[in-house]
């Protein structure tokens, strides 16, 4: 069943995200895809995000459905004006991907490229509005296209850091579904008993969310995270259970397991990012029971 | 100088609809020396609006005042004792002026009379073009005192283009190809052999790359 035919019926959908090569490389990415292959709707693949140069998410996506894995692929308008953004919407719907999700781009200064410049022609709502106008059959210019491309478009949620935050994200997001945004993908849940009445709250707006988990993968990690994402309600007692584990590894994949397991019949699926170690993606399906 | 031109009136008369009395603030600086929001401009449009209110069926009271240079906190402060029982700020300075004047009335709407355009130079009376975009990291030294970035369409680091005919660039007639006038410039100057010296990817983080920029001088802050 596709991942877009699993979401509008209702159905649990589980993507895992992957990030294509610094190269041309992609042995890696692909061998990663395949020892998941049937065990996930879709491989999520973000484009350059956190502003490190690498092979584009549309080659990415492209490589993944070759190995017979739904691709979703991210867009945004940091580096892409508003010609190149429609060009490879085209190009994405006649290379065969057809679910995408629009992202906000890292600010270009915390990148591997921090000279580079910014484009930002457009949002992320003026992204969605093109994505909708592209689907009746004409460009951003109002011209008619030879054959219009089809697609599932949903958009990321910022972390917030405090109610106030998320009071402004919940706007932007229902300003986002207005604009055609057909699910949400939450930031990173951490702690399920304070995310889901959140994730309630999105659900409110019409559309499925899917709830990021992100393996953290060591104390460090999970230290980092709590003190400078203040949205992300890392626990103290969760730091405590890494660290006295024997096998902190495999301790770090049995908590995403757990999240996981937890947000079925809160968000309708999740997004598993292990951020390079994707190799990890077996076992956490396994802790998930999935 | 930074340019600017007057809004449509039809624009300005929408935000201002609402209002009985309004306080219109123009600005002595660059907004007077290219003739969009200087005194004379600020009186012109006092009076073009009240007409317009008038052939409305409505009256508009409209006090006019024009600040040293609305950019600076210690000029805007001089509005405190003007705002009075106005509705709303109309401002006919740049950009900055505009935003000057909201960060210090806070519960006073307000909106902008003018389109700011660019930092130019005036060419000729009534003539003004675009000079400077503000990268933070000046070429001219090298481009032989003509920018690239402000003045090429393409903003080429290395050009010209094969869009460069007689001199004028390919999207006007009236526009210079700015690789054309540098090319003039180092050879009246002596200095050809800059040209073959390929300039490499600009560093845009001393422009907007690197998010709104701040001057921050140790020596004089406060």
């Amino acid at each position: 069943m596709s991942f877009q035919r699993r979401l509008s019926t209702g159905e649990f959908v589980i993507l895992a995200e992957m990030h294509t090569p610094k190269g041309v490389d992609c042995t890696d990415m692909l061998a990663n895809a395949r020892r998941i292959k049937g065990r996930v709707d879709a491989i999520t693949i973000p484009d350059m995000d956190n502003g490190v140069m690498k092979m584009s998410a549309l080659a990415g996506g492209v490589l993944i459905q070759q190995q017979g894995i739904e691709a979703i692929i991210h867009v945004y308008c940091r580096d892409r004006n508003r010609m190149a953004l429609q060009g490879d919407l085209l190009a994405a719907h006649a290379l065969g991907i057809h679910n995408l999700v629009v992202v906000q781009g890292e600010e270009m200064s915390s990148g591997d490229h921090c000279a580079a410049k910014t484009v930002e022609d457009i949002d992320a709502i003026g992204l969605l509005e093109a994505v909708k106008s592209l689907q009746a059959g004409r460009d951003m210019a109002g011209l008619e296209l030879k054959g219009a491309p089809d697609f599932i478009i949903g958009c990321g949620m910022a972390r917030c850091a405090d109610d106030a935050a998320f009071e402004a994200e919940l706007e932007s997001l229902r300003k986002k579904v207005e604009a055609g945004a057909k699910f949400i993908v939450t930031p990173p849940v951490y702690n399920l008993e304070f995310s889901t009445p959140v994730i309630k709250k999105v659900a409110a707006l019409g559309v499925p969310v899917i709830a990021s988990v992100f393996l953290i993968k060591s104390v460090g990690v999970a230290r980092y995270i709590a003190t400078n994402e203040p949205g992300a309600h890392i626990s103290e007692d969760m730091i405590k259970r890494i660290r006295k584990a024997q096998d902190r590894e495999m301790e770090c994949v049995r908590i995403a397991g757990e999240i996981i397991a937890g947000l079925k019949g809160v968000a309708q699926g999740v997004q598993i990012v292990t951020l390079g170690w994707e190799h990890r993606l077996p076992a956490i399906l396994d802790h998930a029971k999935l | 100088m930074i340019t600017a031109e007057r809004k449509p009136m039809e624009e300005i008369l929408e935000y201002v609809r609402p209002c009985q009395r309004i306080l219109l603030v123009g600005c002595n600086e660059c907004v007077t020396v290219c003739a969009a929001g200087g005194r004379k401009e600020v009186g012109l449009l006092s009076s073009a609006l009240q007409m317009a209110a008038m052939k409305e069926g409505r009256t508009l009271e409209v006090k006019e005042i024009t600040l040293e240079r609305q950019c600076d906190p210690e000029y805007v402060e001089e509005l405190a004792s003007q705002v009075g029982d106005a509705e709303a700020i109309v401002s006919m300075a740049c950009g900055c002026g505009v935003q000057e004047l909201a960060r210090r009335y806070k519960s006073m709407r307000v909106y902008p009379a003018v389109n700011t355009k660019f930092m130019g130079a005036s060419e000729r009376q009534g003539v003004w073009a675009e000079r400077c975009q503000g990268c933070g990291d000046c070429l001219l030294g090298i481009t032989g005192g003509v920018c690239p970035i402000a003045r090429c369409s393409k903003q080429l680091m290395n050009g010209p283009c094969g869009g460069s005919t007689k001199g004028k660039c390919e999207i006007s007639q009236d526009v210079d190809c700015a690789w054309q006038l540098i090319w003039d410039r180092l050879k009246a100057l002596g200095v050809e052999d800059r040209y073959e010296e390929n300039i490499p990817a600009k560093d845009w983080r001393t422009g907007r790359g690197g998010g709104p920029r701040k001057i921050i001088r140790e020596d004089l802050a406060q």
